[in-house]
């Protein structure tokens, strides 16, 4: 193989599988060479010195090597979340001011975190990966290559943890599953499920936005070439403007809220306040019923308060989270149906009744009934459904999907109402892990997952009892987003755990959290998984 | 949902939530004596305390406390005091499945008793790992009979009765003492109502019309008018089958008195919604609660010739002071003895595992004031399984309808509706417990 190194962890590949598998996922293709700089940064009021090397590795993707002057020998390759893979021009929420595609090197999620670990003498790598959008293959190999990089050109390397975010916590699981050998151990945090389960819930969101609110949205089976830009750039608008709507009515009449006048929907359905609509759908699509200002409990002090938590506020939530999901699903199909030939989505035979059976039951107050419910279920079972193309799924999933077959320790950080990655998908790796333990294919005690948790209740209102949106994100929801107290609390654990070979003990994992009153363990815990793999 | 009590409604205001620090604790995926010591269990529950859901069912975990904080002060069980842990959860699913994580989590129970409400409880099911954490979840407080089955309810243990059960029994008191009337049902829409619908449905009962089912907290004064100006033109004297909350019964017999159709029905009203004492706070007149046909598995609480009654309230003057006695306080302390008992028969060395195979074994003899046997055995977690069928009088009390006590049984499947030669266990001596 050119350019690679076998370096000290790669040499530990023991079986000729493994390094078969490794020598052809890397490239051929030579790298520029490095950039490397001395300077300093300021984590908190320290000065850390520091070497900093960029370039671009045989993919050409751009990396980013930084190395402490004081180095505790312990490495961490960070691999970035999914970033839109076409340029975006201004569009409200979505881009304010534009985006082009950005390919830029990114060595943890925040400057924060990366200041504080080179504080404590971590090395840092992470690359910007040359192909953006859905680049599971891609993430892999840039974090392998970037990772031999370093080890080439840091021989005091002695211990290496792959680390990611969102799209980027399955690339580093999905290396430390192919690649053991590699790395010392790995900290897949707000992990994402595969790109099938992952584009079935959004997918689930957008079809149910387009069928009961707005059949303008295409959300599907974009046209090939710039004609399918322009739609998919239509679509987000139409998508946008619908979720405007459906938050103006709510706002206006909580209590019955209209539906968007762009809907089709028998006059019926209609009939029924359309946040209970958007609760459904969201249940359907297995999207958290508590955001970033609904905690689906609290409500005005007064006599609605109670009516609130119950009826609104996970409605509400929904339409939070569903936003983003919707979005996301948007720019997510045209990307993979681009990248795989075709239509990716598919709920031709989706039953959304089976679906959301136990939770008619325990949302049947803000659904309005369960009859009324079931009638909206019963209208959608007759609605046209999405057909995928066969070869274009089977491209999707000829990818990668990951194992359970943990061999390195291996640390899952995962918030409960996570709205793009729900928890479901840090569960469905640990019940792969735990099925892989019982045939033999994994030794135990190899996976810890640390639950991110909002606080019991959040939502705060105005004196007027309008709900406030917060200022700081609300911990355990959004997407990714923990505090760089918590990253590094649980990244702290994740290097001894590369030092040693271990998890850590309970104790020891105890004491690391013992000041981050939102992050919890508890072996059976266990969040349901995505409505794609129930 | 408590039978005979009131409520279960989205308007219910609320109040306080406990904005505690979250879960910071690791439990031993094996450890099956969590909460327990050399001196002391410490059990759990999440029910509304505030709120108007509060008001009306916040009773009852201050009752179990009390009937608690009796036994310890005559020796415990088995030498250790009992605490319990009470958290508010407003009625609401969502906070209901965030307390009863904080039980198992942060206070680490060793059983949850008395947990209350269909779709909270259900969430707060799942959420808190229940099953997999093996935590005894006794003697909830909800009659849906999906909590009867034990592959997905693994650990929980009913005490009322299902509703699907109730549904079974109102229709036999229709076809025994009403044949030829039309029957009507208005039900709340969802699986409270679709449990006794379900249950009409099994015992082959056909109302004269489709149910009337509405959502929870929809059922305004104007729909309640609407619906009986329509059923008032029905010849005869139809039977009205209530099967929602009591605040919901409580509309529709306004709605009745304001029409001045009260004597056009015979309302028979689910024990959920026919508690007099609520129906008489929220304005309904005396003179229309007299008359009220309604199911039950407990005695009434204004009996104080019965003798668990006459100890309950003596309990409750001492050990829960200031509270007036009513059949919210009647069900938490008996829900508590049943506790005791099922802790006594679990022996010194306490397990959640041992606790639970206890009261499979032994659950079906237990002492308590209901009035209809236990059916708790190794393929049962069903509590009361059979009602007695009461009217009400103007005082609000609950007697023997046709002046007998007459005991029904049945299941929640196909079973038949029989009537049970059932004698209830003595009281035991001072109330406590001495079973093992």
């Amino acid at each position: 193989m050119k350019n690679l190194k076998l370096t000290k962890g790669l040499v530990a590949l023991s079986s000729a599988a493994l390094i078969a598998a490794f020598t052809v996922a890397v490239p051929t293709v030579a790298r520029a060479a490095d950039d490397c700089q001395e300077t300093t940064i300021l984590s908190g009021i320290k000065v850390v010195d520091i070497e900093k090397c960029t370039g671009t590795d045989g993919n050409k993707s751009k990396y980013e090597i930084i190395m402490p002057a004081k180095f505790n020998g312990t490495l961490m390759v960070y691999s970035h979340g999914i970033r839109y893979n076409v340029n975006l021009p201004a569009i409200p929420v979505v881009s304010p001011k534009g985006s082009l595609v950005n390919y830029a090197a990114e060595v943890a999620p925040s400057e924060e975190v990366a200041a504080a670990l080179l504080a404590q003498g971590f090395a840092l790598a992470g690359a910007g990966v040359q192909t953006q959008g859905w680049n599971l293959e891609e993430g892999v190999e840039s974090a392998l290559q970037v990772l031999t990089i370093a080890r080439d050109k840091y021989s005091k390397i002695n211990k290496v943890v792959t680390w990611g975010n969102s799209l980027g916590g399955l690339t580093s699981q999905a290396l430390a599953e192919q690649y053991s050998g590699a790395v010392d151990a790995a900290l897949p945090m707000c992990i994402a499920d595969s790109a099938q389960a992952e584009i079935t819930m959004a997918g689930d969101f957008l079809w149910g936005m387009k069928t009961l609110f707005n059949p303008a949205i295409k959300g599907t089976n974009y046209s090939a070439g710039q004609a399918g830009y322009v739609e998919m750039l239509t679509d987000l608008g139409t998508v946008l403007t619908t979720l405007q709507t459906l938050q103006a009515n709510i706002a206006a009449n909580p209590t019955a809220p209209a539906w968007p006048s762009t809907t089709t929907a028998p006059a019926a359905l209609q009939a029924l306040p359309v946040r209970s609509v958007v609760l459904l759908l969201g249940l359907m699509a297995g999207i958290p019923t508590q955001s970033n200002t609904y905690d689906a409990s609290s409500g005005p002090a007064g006599a609605s308060e109670t009516t609130f938590g119950l009826v609104l506020s996970p409605a509400l939530a929904v339409l939070e989270n569903g936003a983003e999901a919707a979005i996301l699903a948007v720019i997510a199909n045209y990307d993979m149906e681009v990248r795989y030939g075709g239509v990716v989505f598919d709920n031709s035979t989706t039953n959304y009744a089976a679906r959301v059976a136990e939770e008619l039951d325990q949302f049947a107050a803000p659904l309005t009934g369960r009859s009324n419910a079931t009638a909206v279920l019963g209208y959608l079972s007759l609605m046209p459904r999405v057909k995928a193309n066969a070869a274009a799924v089977a491209k999707m999933n000829s990818v990668y999907q990951l194992q359970g077959k943990i061999e390195v320790p291996t640390i899952v950080l995962s918030a409960t109402a996570d709205n793009i990655t729900p928890a479901g998908a840090a569960q469905y790796l640990k019940n792969q892990y735990e099925a892989s333990v019982a045939n033999g294919a994994s030794k135990s005690g190899k996976l810890l997952t640390i639950w991110n948790k909002p606080n019991d209740s959040y939502t705060t209102f105005s004196a007027a009892g309008a709900p406030i949106a917060p200022t700081v994100k609300t911990n355990g929801t959004g997407h990714c987003n923990y505090t760089t107290s918590q990253i590094l609390a649980v990244a702290k654990l994740v290097a001894s755990a590369a030092k040693t070979g271990k998890i850590p003990t309970t104790t020891a994992v105890k004491a690391a959290i013992k000041n981050e009153p939102n992050l919890f363990v508890d072996p059976n815990f266990a969040p349901p998984l995505l409505k794609f793999r129930q | 949902m408590i039978r005979n009590k009131s409520m279960k409604r989205a308007t219910l205001a609320s109040a306080i939530v406990a904005t505690s620090a979250m879960v910071l604790s690791i439990v031993p995926a094996h450890a099956n004596s969590t909460g327990v010591t050399a001196t002391t269990i410490k059990l759990g529950v999440s029910t509304p305390l505030t709120g108007s859901a509060g008001l009306v069912y916040g009773k009852v975990p201050g009752a179990m406390r009390a009937y608690f904080d009796y036994i310890n002060a005559n020796g415990g069980v088995n030498g250790r005091k009992i605490s319990l842990v009470i958290r508010d959860d407003k009625y609401l699913p969502t906070l209901a499945a965030t307390q009863t994580t904080n039980l198992i989590l942060k206070d680490k129970v060793f059983a949850l008793v008395g947990a209350l409400g269909t779709a909270t409880h259900s969430k707060a099911y799942t959420a808190a790992a229940l099953a997999k954490n093996n935590v005894p979840d006794l003697f909830i407080n909800t009659g849906f009979s999906g909590f009867t089955n034990k592959a997905k309810y693994p650990t929980t243990f009913m005490v009322l009765p299902t509703y699907n059960m109730e549904a079974k029994v109102m229709a036999k008191v229709i076809k025994d003492n009403f044949p030829g009337q039309a029957t009507f049902l208005i039900a709340q829409d969802d699986e409270f109502g679709a449990d006794g619908v379900a249950g009409f449905t099994t015992a082959g009962h056909k109302f004269t019309a489709s149910p009337t089912l509405y959502p929870q907290g929809t059922m305004t004064a104007a729909r309640a008018e609407g619906a009986l100006a329509t059923l008032g033109a029905i010849p005869g004297k139809p039977v009205l089958v209530l099967f929602g909350t009591t605040d919901v019964t409580a509309t529709i017999l306004k709605a009745a008195e304001k029409l001045e159709l009260t004597k056009k029905f015979t309302f028979l009203a689910g024990s959920v919604g026919a508690d007099a004492n609520t129906l008489l706070a929220l304005g309904v007149k005396s003179t229309t609660v007299d008359g009220i046909v309604s199911a039950s598995f407990m005695p009434d609480a204004k009996d104080l010739t019965d003798p668990y009654v006459k100890q309950f309230v003596d309990i409750n003057t001492k050990y829960n002071k200031g509270i007036t006695f009513d059949n919210y306080v009647l069900a938490g302390m008996n829900s508590a003895m049943l506790t005791v008992q099922a802790l006594r028969a679990a022996g010194k060395n306490l397990t959640r595992a041992g606790l639970m195979s206890a009261i499979e074994a032994k659950g079906s003899t237990f002492a308590s004031a209901g009035l209809v046997p236990l059916g708790y055995s190794a393929t049962s977690r069903v509590g009361y399984n059979g009602y007695w069928v009461s009217q009400l009088n103007a005082k609000g009390e609950g007697k023997p309808y046709g002046g007998k006590l007459v005991i029904y049984t049945t299941d929640s499947g196909a079973g038949a509706v029989e009537v049970s030669n059932f004698v209830r266990p003595t009281m035991p001596k001072n109330g406590i417990p001495t079973n093992s």
